[in-house]
C-alpha cells in the first residue's frame, strides 16, 4: 500500500513538473465591446487552438474604468501581461508600461521577432516615447462620410457621386433637407465628445493646432477655432441641416438622415438595419480633407519583478499573432489592420465590408489624413475642458467665441497644473 | 462611608453583571462588528487618508495635507457640481416622499378592493425592480428629440418641443424626474406599512371628535408615520445626493456641465483622469454633506429619538 501511494505521488510530481512546465498561463485585457470583442475573442481562439501550450485569459469590456483599472492591476503588482492602449494614451499611462526595447528581460521586439516596417512608419513611431518603443500598432480607426443613396435620388442627386467640396457639400445638405429629410449629422450620436471631434475634424482641416508644441498653452481660440466651431453650432441651427440632441446613428438607421460623420465601427449597425448607404472620405470642406481618427496598439504593463521570461514571451508571440491575423479584427470590428501583411490577406480583400467601406478609410490612413488625438498625460481633462463648452455653444447656451475663450481658460489652468 | 449611596455593594453586583452582559452583547455583534469594520469603516479611514495624498505609488505618492480640499473649493468644476448635487438632491428627495406618500395613501384608500390594490402597488412598485441602467434608457428614449413618444405628443399638439435632455434648463429637473420614477415605489410599500400599523380606532376616535380629512392627515397619520419618514429621508437623501447612473448615463454630465453632480465629477476625476486623492477628498465632502443634511432632515421633522 505504501509503494502504491509512493508511486502516486511520484507520478503526480512528474506530471506537476510536466503539466505545469509546459504551459504558460496569461492574462490579456483590452477595453473592447460588442463587435470588437468578438472580433478580438476569435482571434485568440484561433490562437489558442494553434499554441495550447500558452492559457490566454482574455478579459474585455471594461470600456469607461480601462485605463484606471490597468493602472491599479500594476500597483497591486498583478497586471495581465498584456493589454490594449490608445496611441493617445501613451504619455498618460507610460508609466505603467513596460518599454519593448529596454524590458528587465531584454529587448522584448527583437525576442518577439516583431518587425517594425510592417507597420505604417508615423503608426510606429506614434507608440514611441522618450526614444523607447512602448506599443506594437493593431489598427487604425476614425470616422468617414456614410451617406443614404435613397435620400440622395430622392434629392435629385448623384448617388454614387457623394460630396467631397465645401461647395458639393452645402449644396447636398440644402437638397436633402428641401426633400424633407435630416440632412447632415456631423457627430455620431451627438455625445460631447463626438461634438469634439466633428469641431476638430474642421478646424483641423484648416489647418489648426489645438495646443503649442510643448503644451504650455492652448491654441485654439483663433479666428478657424471660431469658424469652425460656427459651421458646427449652425448645423444644428441656423443652416437646419439636423436637430439639437439628434442621435446620428438613429437617424440614419431610420432612413431619416441623408449624411453622417461616423466611424468604421456603424458598419456592421447600417449594414443590419437595411439602409441602402455609401461611404466615402471626409470632404475637403476647409482645406485639408482630415478626419477624426486614433489606433489601438498592444502593449505589456508594467510587470512585478522576478516575472519570468516565459511570459514575457508568451505576450509577445500572442502580440505578434494578434497583428499578423489583424485580416480578422478588420472583418468584423471594421478598423483597418496596421500589419501591412494582414491587409493583403485576400479573405478581407474580398469581403463587403474591405469594398463597401474600409478600403476608402485605409486610403485616407496611408494618405495620413487621419488626425490622432492630443496626447498629453492630462489629455481627458483637456479634451472635456473643450467638449463641455463645444456642447454649450451647440445647444446655444452660450455663443461659439464664448465656448472657445472658456474652454482656452480651463484648457491653460489645467496645462498650468490647476 | 458618608457619600456612598446605601445601595453601593448591589450597585457594584450590578455593575460587574452589566460589564458581563455587555461583553455578551459585543461578542453577538462581533461578526457583524468585523464585517462593517473591514468594509465600511475601513474603506472610510482609507479614503480620507488617500484625500491627504497627490497618490502615485508608481511614482511616489505625496502628503499634501489638506491640499486636495483646498484645490476643491478653487475648482469651478466642483463648485458646479456641488450646486448641482444640491440641486438634483432639492428636488428629488421632497418628490419621492411626496409621491410614495400619495400612493400609499391611494392604496391604503383602496385597501377594501384586493385586486384594484394589488394591481395599482405592482404598477407603482414596478419601477424599483428596473436597473438603473435601464431606467436611464427608457427615459432617454421616452425624451429623444426624434423618435420619442414624448416629442412626439408635443409635435401632435403642434408644440414646439424642447430639446429635452440637450437643454441645460431642463436637464437635471428630467433626470430627477425619472429618479422620482424610479424610486417612489420602494419608499410607497415603506410608507403602505407604517400606514397599516396605526391602529384603526384612532381614526375611529378622530372621525367621532369630527376630525376632517385634514386634521386626519396632519394630526393623526402623518405624526404616526414619523418613523417611516425619517427612514424614507435618510435613504432618499443618500441616494439623490450619490445619484451617478442616471446622470452617467442619460447626460454623462451634460449639456455642458448642466448635470455634472459630485459622484460623476468624482468618478471623472478618479477613473479617467486618475487623480485618487482629489476624487477621494470629494467622497469625504460628499460624506460629510450627507450627514449633515440627514440630521438637518431629523432635526426639521423633530425625530432625534428615532435616532436612538
Amino acid at each position: 500500500m505504501k509503494r502504491l501511494i509512493g508511486v502516486l505521488l511520484g507520478l503526480m510530481v512528474v506530471w506537476w513538473f510536466v503539466g505545469f512546465g509546459q504551459d504558460v498561463e496569461i492574462e490579456f485585457d483590452t477595453l473592447f465591446h460588442e463587435a470588437d470583442a468578438k472580433a478580438m475573442e476569435n482571434i485568440v481562439n484561433l490562437f489558442q487552438s494553434l499554441h495550447p501550450d500558452i492559457v490566454v485569459r482574455l478579459v474585455q469590456g471594461r470600456w469607461e474604468e480601462y485605463y484606471t483599472g490597468l493602472r491599479l492591476a500594476v500597483i497591486a503588482g498583478n497586471p495581465p501581461q498584456l493589454g490594449i492602449c490608445h496611441v493617445n494614451r501613451l504619455v498618460e499611462m507610460a508609466d505603467y508600461l513596460t518599454p519593448l526595447d529596454a524590458s528587465p528581460v531584454g529587448n522584448l521586439l527583437e525576442l518577439g521577432g516583431i518587425d517594425p516596417s510592417l507597420f505604417p512608419e508615423a503608426t510606429w513611431k506614434a507608440g514611441q516615447l522618450s526614444g523607447h518603443q512602448y506599443l506594437i500598432p493593431l489598427d487604425t480607426h476614425g470616422w468617414g462620410l456614410w451617406y443614404n443613396k435613397d435620400i440622395f435620388a430622392a434629392a435629385g442627386l448623384d448617388p454614387n457621386k457623394p460630396p467631397q467640396t465645401y461647395e458639393e457639400f452645402v449644396a447636398a445638405c440644402e437638397a436633402i433637407k428641401k426633400a424633407g429629410y435630416y440632412a447632415f449629422h456631423p457627430a455620431e450620436d451627438a455625445l460631447p465628445r463626438k461634438l469634439r471631434r466633428a469641431w476638430e475634424i474642421f478646424y483641423y482641416q484648416m489647418g489648426g493646432e489645438l495646443f503649442d508644441a510643448n503644451f504650455t498653452h492652448a491654441t485654439f481660440n483663433n479666428e478657424k477655432g471660431l469658424k469652425a466651431l460656427e459651421f458646427l453650432v449652425n448645423i444644428f441651427n441656423a443652416y437646419g441641416w439636423n436637430v439639437v440632441g439628434g442621435n446620428g446613428y438613429n437617424q440614419f438607421t431610420a432612413g431619416k438622415l441623408g449624411m453622417l460623420f461616423a466611424g468604421n465601427w456603424f458598419y456592421p449597425t447600417v449594414k443590419q438595419s437595411g439602409v441602402n448607404f455609401g461611404y466615402a472620405p471626409v470632404p475637403n470642406l476647409f482645406g485639408i480633407p482630415y478626419t477624426w481618427g486614433a489606433s489601438h496598439q498592444l502593449c505589456i504593463p508594467l510587470q512585478p519583478a522576478g516575472t519570468p521570461l516565459e511570459a514575457y514571451l508568451a505576450a509577445m508571440k500572442l502580440a505578434k499573432f494578434i497583428t499578423e491575423n489583424a485580416y480578422l479584427w478588420t472583418l468584423t470590428g471594421g478598423h483597418i489592420a496596421a500589419n501591412s501583411k494582414a491587409l493583403e490577406d485576400p479573405r478581407l480583400l474580398e469581403s463587403d465590408y474591405w469594398k463597401e467601406s474600409g478600403h476608402i478609410l485605409n486610403d485616407m490612413i496611408q494618405k495620413g489624413l487621419v488626425r490622432f488625438p492630443i496626447n498629453h498625460p492630462r489629455g481627458s481633462e483637456l479634451e472635456k475642458a473643450i467638449e463641455t463648452n463645444i456642447q454649450l455653444a451647440v445647444v446655444g447656451q452660450i455663443s461659439p467665441a464664448e465656448a472657445l475663450a472658456r474652454a482656452e481658460a480651463e484648457c491653460n489652468r489645467i496645462l498650468q497644473g490647476g | 462611608m458618608p457619600f456612598l449611596p446605601p445601595n453601593f455593594v448591589s450597585m457594584k453586583r450590578f455593575s460587574t453583571r452589566g460589564l458581563r452582559r455587555e461583553i455578551e452583547g459585543l461578542v453577538y455583534v462581533l461578526p457583524y462588528l468585523l464585517l462593517w469594520g473591514t468594509f465600511i469603516l475601513w474603506p472610510l479611514g482609507y479614503g480620507f487618508y488617500l484625500s491627504l495624498f497627490d497618490w502615485n505609488p508608481i511614482k511616489g505618492s505625496k502628503f499634501v495635507g489638506f491640499a486636495n480640499y483646498v484645490a476643491l473649493f478653487k475648482d469651478p468644476r466642483f463648485l458646479n457640481a456641488l450646486t448641482n448635487s444640491f440641486k438634483f438632491a432639492a428636488m428629488v428627495v421632497p418628490l419621492v416622499l411626496i409621491v410614495a406618500f400619495l400612493f400609499a395613501l391611494i392604496l391604503w384608500s383602496w385597501r377594501g378592493s384586493r385586486y384594484l390594490s394589488r394591481f395599482a402597488q405592482a404598477v407603482f412598485f414596478f419601477p424599483y425592480l428596473l436597473t438603473v441602467s435601464v431606467v436611464a434608457i427608457t427615459w432617454r428614449w421616452l425624451l429623444d428629440p426624434d423618435f420619442g413618444p414624448i416629442t412626439f405628443v408635443f409635435k401632435y399638439l403642434r408644440i414646439p418641443a424642447p430639446t429635452f435632455l440637450s437643454d441645460p434648463f431642463w436637464a437635471l429637473p428630467l433626470i430627477a424626474l425619472a429618479t422620482v420614477w424610479w424610486l417612489s415605489g420602494y419608499r410607497m410599500v415603506v410608507f403602505q406599512a407604517a400606514l397599516g400599523d396605526i391602529p384603526q380606532e384612532l381614526f375611529e376616535v378622530a372621525v367621532l371628535d369630527g376630525a376632517h380629512i385634514n386634521q386626519l392627515l396632519f394630526r393623526v397619520i402623518v405624526p404616526l408615520m414619523k418613523p417611516a419618514i425619517l427612514f424614507s429621508l435618510v435613504l432618499t437623501t443618500i441616494s439623490g445626493f450619490r445619484t451617478f447612473g442616471q446622470v452617467f448615463m442619460m447626460t454623462e454630465g451634460g449639456p455642458g456641465r448642466a448635470t455634472e453632480v459630485l459622484a460623476l465629477y468624482l468618478y471623472l476625476n478618479a477613473f479617467e483622469y486618475f487623480r485618487i486623492g482629489r476624487a477621494a477628498a470629494a467622497g469625504v465632502i460628499m460624506l460629510i454633506l450627507t450627514l449633515i443634511l440627514t440630521l438637518l432632515g431629523v432635526k426639521l421633522l423633530g425625530l432625534k429619538s428615532e435616532l436612538y
